[in-house]
């Protein structure tokens, strides 16, 4: 799942020219063999591993990393070799290196292909950065949902611990290197990192208090590195090509090239791999084709679901890169764009929205478990139009006492999109207002405390109070 | 009746992965999974096993089983129909296209099962394949843009291959489907947990959330243990009561949470 963004800088870069660019990690996709080892290897794989491990000073690759400007594909856009520095030295407990494979925010499927199609790619990553974090022991966790993913990287875990890529002294060295895969069962919290590391230590996916950071006390209370998929498959080609190769492309501050997925009301939705801080509506027309015929561009999430909206103004002036979607409010996020085009109905849209946070609230924290539910019956009666005035008041007023008081950003992740509908499509809300005639309702006791009875009674008089206790609920 | 227990094949699984795993506790995500592929699904019985297994107290378990979704339950059709309900499969009405003809096929609205309790419907979260709507799980098989003829060829396959056509779902005098009952059993009242005390009391070492419980002393028992509730949410079954892991001699609970 995306997190919030590091730090919004007001200022937008100059837009790069659209360039043809060559995909680097999603090049074999296409290959219907590209899973198998024996491809693999004879296209270089395991190569840069071998060269690396065992030789190279872990030090130097973590620097080669850092000098990169590689940052977090899950959401967050951390760079990478600066949360490899974090790492706790000489706790005398097992590192581990988690990867984040669950890939649950909405509009994103880039972890699926890596992993269903270029499983080794994967391996190889995680092979060269246990090395360099000095890990023994990397955790892969899939989301249960990727079947065919997870039986093509159970095999080639199994191919490449038959090679001696895995398992106890790797290529011939004295570094031992065990790597498990553990499959998720459907929960998006535990796309958040600590929320992940409870599901593999055995638990319900609740996140945890950080700080500390996994990287100080992470997976069994031991430092740990959380990268996602993405990432991880990265530094290969990082290591093998050198820092400067993978600065060529992108921004100064966004770096390299990203999987982005295109989906909704484009002619060609997919899985594109192009360089960082391409025009965003270059991106739409020239790889999606533009938008389907007949329809114009209402309004584009730029990141996964919980990304705040673009209008198509915005999107004029975004470039795909970590500051340019800061700059506007929004976020690169996990790389999820979604094109919604003139025919959506923001209500449905933002209701559904809402829908999904309640469902996938983990319920630790009290702002979070009633506030997405106060969102999601809210956003629902402005999509039956029994809507009342000021509701949309309250919906901005709970959106805005949620965000930043829960353990992890789900709270954050439900108010963001919330008050970007809000904000671009205020007079949408407004104009379901009692455009349905209210559903008749007992009142009680309780309903009189809330902010909303009391609204409710200011615009239709009185209720009649039938039943009173504290405990009645209807 | 005798217990049911995973093959020796699933066991051998599971042991190889105890090299593996620190504590196993933390095999639960996993081991789950084996106890629903032995079995099918995940019951009350598949849940005790897994519970004996990791070392863990059956409550955990029923709190793992009932926050995951994906894992598949006894009330859930033999083929459990998932079918994406996030926004970018709703997008024109994608998703409602593909419930509506699972409706017409096999009578079912989402979260309801068939009376012969060979399909389920749902509507599930985000399956990650959004460029090609509407997405549908059926068990283990994933398929995108499921509607049209598509949907219609695969539901008649799987009616074919159960002997059944539509009318026997839909048709006149077709039984009315049931709600998908994804509730556990209450756990019978003299059971007690592993690593609790008679009050109810947990004991807990902080600086070894994972080590073996701290056991209590011995004190006597001043509050009885409630009674179960007066309507069990379903009733457990005949002749396999709850085992107190901790009494049971057969199985190893080091890095469990037993209590003597």
């Amino acid at each position: 799942m995306a997190e919030t963004p590091a730090t919004p800088t007001p200022e937008v870069p100059a837009p790069k020219p659209f360039v043809p660019f060559e995909p680097v990690l999603t090049r074999y996709i296409h290959d219907p063999d590209a899973h198998t080892i024996e491809h693999f290897l004879a296209r270089g794989g395991y190569e840069t591993a071998r060269r690396h491990v065992g030789v190279t000073d872990p030090a130097t690759l973590v620097a080669t990393v850092k000098d990169s400007g590689l940052r977090g594909r899950g959401g967050a856009g951390f760079p990478t070799g600066m949360k490899w520095g974090f790492l706790a030295k000489g706790t005398g407990k097992p590192t581990y290196l988690a990867v984040n494979g669950d890939e649950s925010e909405p509009g994103t499927h880039k972890d699926r292909h890596i992993l269903e199609k270029d499983p080794h790619q994967l391996l190889e990553g995680v092979i060269l950065t246990c090395w360099a974090i000095q890990s023994n022991h990397a955790f892969i966790y899939l989301r249960g949902e990727f079947i065919l993913g997870y039986q093509r990287l159970e095999a080639a875990v199994k191919a490449a611990k038959e090679k001696g890529f895995i398992g106890k002294g790797i290529f011939g060295t004295g570094f031992d290197l065990k790597v498990t895969v553990v499959r998720g069962a459907g929960a998006y919290i535990c796309g958040e990192e600590t929320g992940m590391l409870s599901s593999i230590e055995g638990g319900r996916g609740y996140p945890k208090i950080k700080p500390p950071f996994p990287a100080v006390s992470g997976l069994f209370k031991c430092p740990t590195i959380v990268n996602n998929v993405e990432t991880i498959a990265n530094v290969t080609h990082i290591v093998k090509h050198g820092a400067d190769w993978h600065k060529q492309w992108g921004t100064e501050k966004s770096p390299g090239y990203k999987i982005f997925c295109l989906s909704g009301a484009v002619k060609k939705p997919g899985v594109y791999e192009v360089p960082l801080g391409i025009r965003m509506i270059d991106f739409i027309n020239e790889y999606g084709g533009g938008l389907v015929e007949g329809r114009t561009m209402k309004a584009v999430i730029p990141g996964g679901l919980s990304a705040p909206l673009l209008t198509p103004e915005m999107v004029e002036k975004c470039t795909l890169d970590y500051e340019s979607l800061a700059g506007l409010g929004s976020m690169l996020g996990s790389g999820g764009i979604t094109v919604l085009h003139d025919g959506v109905d923001m209500m449905s849209a933002i209701y559904n929205t809402m829908r999904f946070y309640h469902h996938e609230s983990c319920g630790q924290c009290t702002p979070c478990r009633e506030g997405t539910g106060w969102l999601e019956k809210l956003a629902h009666k402005h999509h039956a139009g029994h809507a009342a005035a000021g509701d949309a008041d309250l919906l901005a007023d709970v959106a805005k006492n949620m965000r930043g008081r829960t353990i992890c950003v789900l709270a954050d992740a439900a108010a963001m999109p919330m008050q970007s509908y809000l904000q671009h499509f205020r007079p949408e809300f407004d104009k379901r207002v009692g455009e349905a005639p209210r559903v008749a309702k007992v009142r009680t006791a309780r309903d009189e405390i809330t902010p909303a009875a009391k609204r409710d009674a200011a615009v239709h008089g009185a209720p009649s109070v039938e039943k009173v206790g504290m405990g009645d609920r209807t | 009746m005798t217990a049911k227990t995973l093959s020796p094949e699933r066991l051998r699984q599971f042991h190889d992965w105890a090299d593996e795993y620190p504590n196993k506790r933390s095999m639960l995500m996993m081991t789950l999974r084996l106890v629903e592929e032995e079995f099918g699904s995940i019951d009350d019985e598949g849940m005790r096993i897994a519970a004996d297994l990791c070392g863990v107290n059956v409550a955990h378990v029923q709190g793992m089983v009932t926050f995951y979704t994906h894992f598949k339950r006894p009330a859930h059709g033999k083929h459990r129909f998932m079918v994406c309900a996030t926004l970018m499969c709703a997008l024109d009405g994608n998703t409602d296209a593909a419930l509506a003809q699972i409706r017409a096929k096999l009578g079912l609205q989402p979260g309801q099962t068939s009376a012969d309790g060979l399909f389920s419907c749902e509507k599930v979260e985000c399956l990650a394949d959004c460029d090609k709507p509407p997405v549908l799980q059926k068990d283990n098989e994933h398929f995108c843009s499921m509607k049209g003829a598509v949907l219609d060829e695969y539901i008649d396959s799987l009616l074919a291959r159960e002997g059944k056509t539509p009318a026997d779902y839909t048709g006149a005098g077709a039984p009315a489907p049931v709600a998908t009952d994804l509730r556990v059993a209450v756990l019978p009242a003299a059971y007690t947990f592993p690593g609790e005390t008679e009050t109810g009391a947990r004991r807990f070492d902080d600086k070894n959330p994972h080590g073996p419980t701290v056991p209590e002393p011995q004190a006597p028992r001043t509050t009885a243990i409630p009674p179960a509730l007066k309507t069990p949410l379903t009733a457990p079954v005949a002749g396999t009561p709850f085992r107190n892991p901790g009494a049971s001699a057969t199985h190893d609970h080091k890095g469990g949470d037993h209590h003597g």
